[in-house]
């Protein structure tokens, strides 16, 4: 049994810190899992670090998590996600009459993407377009806004960029998660009914807890036991909402079938040099 | 406002965005450089929409017109400047002193002039503003008209400035003679800086906009309150790029430190009809202090847009309501910035 499990997390957004002193304390003094935090400023270091083993859990992005998967030939294990993780989509959205309607209207049109190594608004956009006949460059053109690189389009900014360029005129159609175009409206951030979805991809899940290799199994069991009580703490709540989610869930592997697909055409499983 | 002339007008056949208005805007919009303006006719129910879609895609909704069948919705391409480098919001404290003034000046963006409402500043406000402004985190005041000198009352009203905080004083400088001369020896040279409008290099261009023989006398003026021993600034009202480069080399010919130029471009506001137009969203807020209110900036302080309140005591709470505005005009950031959570 390990003195001290070590995870790893990103921080995509300064809120990112007080969300693991939350965790850390939790863990630690409720629990009684003595674990540390280390913070990354991308997925890329975070892989490594965790098929290096300097971490032994990562919460990871869909992409990071198979990418660890891949380069340890499936020895680094899923553990846990958020029930939120569940069941996203990507929405094509156009503007209302204009000159993108179905996504047959694509052919010969400007569509606006996301950071490139965001599975939501890039990556599987690109391979399900593609499985329906539209092939990137050949029958559509791509405006790519590469802004948050490194963080899997986590920060949301490059979705942000997508929809301006949708509603600029800078692109004929945009691709952004289902979380974010929720988002939009519900904050009633866009005029009402200027921009709709025009496709609704198949569903995918996102984030996802991976174990490095050789993680002991009692190391991994006292991690996600500890993790799933919070579901069962009213005063935890908050932190699980700052989070993003109602409670924790076992892992779902089966809903990572399109993106490890679509990452292994793209070429996200080449090894880090 | 003047009669800003759009490049590009446009009636849209769809009367909403839900309708595809969109379409028809962006297409427009396709047309045009950034800074260039289109003048959209619509139903007054676009306002919200119309500043939800500027405020998302960076470009400025600077004027609405309402008119007996449609809205004038003018739009300029374009996003607002930062807001990054701007001193703190109620740093600094514009007193408007009186709005009539001895010139006409035809870009002027309060519209003063000789026949305009003196909506005079009463000292009293004046030294009340003066006595509350430092514990509410004002570090600069900068009285400005109209013509300030007009006032009989000038001294006064800034030497309670003066014994506040450090000063600026914003004039023409026509009118230092006679008394108003002597006027200035009483005031502390350490704690009251002029600002003297000086528009162009030589006369010409200064006195179309300002009148016959006004630049020569504004020579004089700023000679004048440099005998008397104060730091004079000069302030140029410039049209274009070509112009305000003519103007920097003037005052390095001149042998004027830098930091003792201001050059600023005509505003699309008051009595100019060609300009930069500008919208709250362009400017971050210089708490201004008229008899009328408070508002967000002295480039529009007699244009209801930039009307922020009527309640201008206790000083604390009309900058507190600035603050407030300006936090709401940056909302929309926070916004798209927490729309999407993840790890």
């Amino acid at each position: 049994m390990l003195e001290t499990i070590t995870i790893g997390a990103v921080a995509y957004d300064p809120k990112v810190v007080g969300i693991w002193e939350g965790l850390r304390t939790y863990f630690r003094e409720e629990a009684k899992v003595p674990v540390e935090v280390v913070l990354y400023l991308s997925y890329e270091a975070q892989v490594a670090a965790l098929l290096a083993g300097r971490i032994d859990i990562a919460w990871n992005t869909n992409l990071a998590y198979l990418q660890a998967e891949h380069l340890s030939q499936g020895r680094c294990r899923p553990l846990a996600m958020r029930d939120t993780d569940l069941e996203w989509w990507t929405e094509i959205v156009a503007r209302k009459g204009g000159p993108v309607r179905q996504l047959s209207d694509l052919r010969g049109k400007r569509l606006a993407l996301g950071s490139r190594d965001s599975g939501h608004a890039a990556i599987l956009p690109v391979h399900f377009l593609a499985e329906s006949g539209l092939v990137e460059g050949r029958d559509y053109q791509s405006v790519r806004f590469n802004t948050d690189l490194g963080k899997h389009g986590d920060t949301g900014t490059s979705e942000v960029d997508v929809l301006r360029a949708v509603l600029n005129g800078e692109a004929d159609a945009g691709a952004v998660g289902s979380p974010f175009w929720a988002g939009v409206l519900a904050g009633n951030l866009v005029p009402a009914g200027a921009v709709e979805p025009i496709w609704s991809s198949p569903h995918y899940h996102h984030c996802m807890f991976t174990a490095r290799v050789g993680l002991p199994a009692e190391d991994a069991a006292r991690f996600t036991d500890a993790l799933f009580k919070m579901n069962h703490e009213p005063r935890l709540r908050p932190i699980l909402e700052a989070e993003g989610l109602k409670e924790w869930v076992a892992p779902h592997a089966e809903g990572y079938a399109s993106l490890r697909d679509a990452a292994l055409r793209q070429g996200f499983f080449a090894p880090r040099s | 406002m003047g009669s800003p002339r759009p490049t590009l007008e446009l009636h849209p056949e769809a009367p909403s965005f839900a309708a595809g208005l969109l379409n028809e805007l962006v297409a427009a919009l396709g047309e045009l450089a950034d800074g260039e303006l289109l003048a959209l006719h619509g139903p007054a129910e676009l306002q919200q929409d119309l500043e939800r879609w500027a405020r998302f895609t960076g470009n400025t909704l600077v004027e609405m017109t309402p008119g007996s069948e449609t809205t004038r919705y003018l739009v300029r391409k374009g996003a607002p400047r930062s807001y990054e480098e701007a001193p703190a919001v109620g740093s600094r404290l514009w007193l408007y002193s009186n709005f009539d003034c001895n010139l006409a000046c035809d870009y002027c963006c309060v519209r003063s002039s000789p026949r305009a409402e003196p909506r005079t500043l009463s000292l009293e406000d004046v030294q009340r503003a003066a006595r509350e402004a430092p514990p509410a985190g004002v570090r600069e005041l900068l009285v400005t008209g109209g013509e300030p000198f007009l006032r009989p009352d000038i001294a006064e009203v800034l030497l309670a400035c003066a014994h506040a905080l450090p000063t600026t004083v914003l004039t023409n400088g026509l009118l230092f003679a006679g008394k108003r001369r002597l006027t200035l020896r009483e005031l502390p040279r350490d704690r009251i800086v002029f600002q003297i409008s000086l528009d162009s290099p030589t006369s010409a261009l200064h006195d179309q906009h300002r009148g016959q023989g006004t630049w020569e006398k504004a020579r004089a003026g700023i000679a004048a309150a440099r005998e008397e021993g104060f730091r004079v600034r000069l302030a140029s009202t410039v049209s274009d790029a070509r112009a305000e480069e003519e103007f920097r080399a003037f005052v390095r010919r001149e042998g004027i430190p830098e930091q003792d130029c201001v050059l600023r471009r005509v505003a699309l506001r008051g009595f100019a009809d060609e300009g930069v137009a500008l919208s709250r969203a362009d400017l971050v807020p210089e708490v201004t202090l008229t008899a009328s209110g408070i508002y967000w900036h002295p480039v529009g302080a007699t244009d209801d847009d930039f009307f922020v309140t009527s309640r201008r005591f206790p000083l604390s709470e009309g900058i507190q309501a600035v603050q407030l505005a300006f936090e709401e005009e940056r909302r929309f950031a926070t916004a798209l910035a927490s729309v999407f959570r993840c790890a």
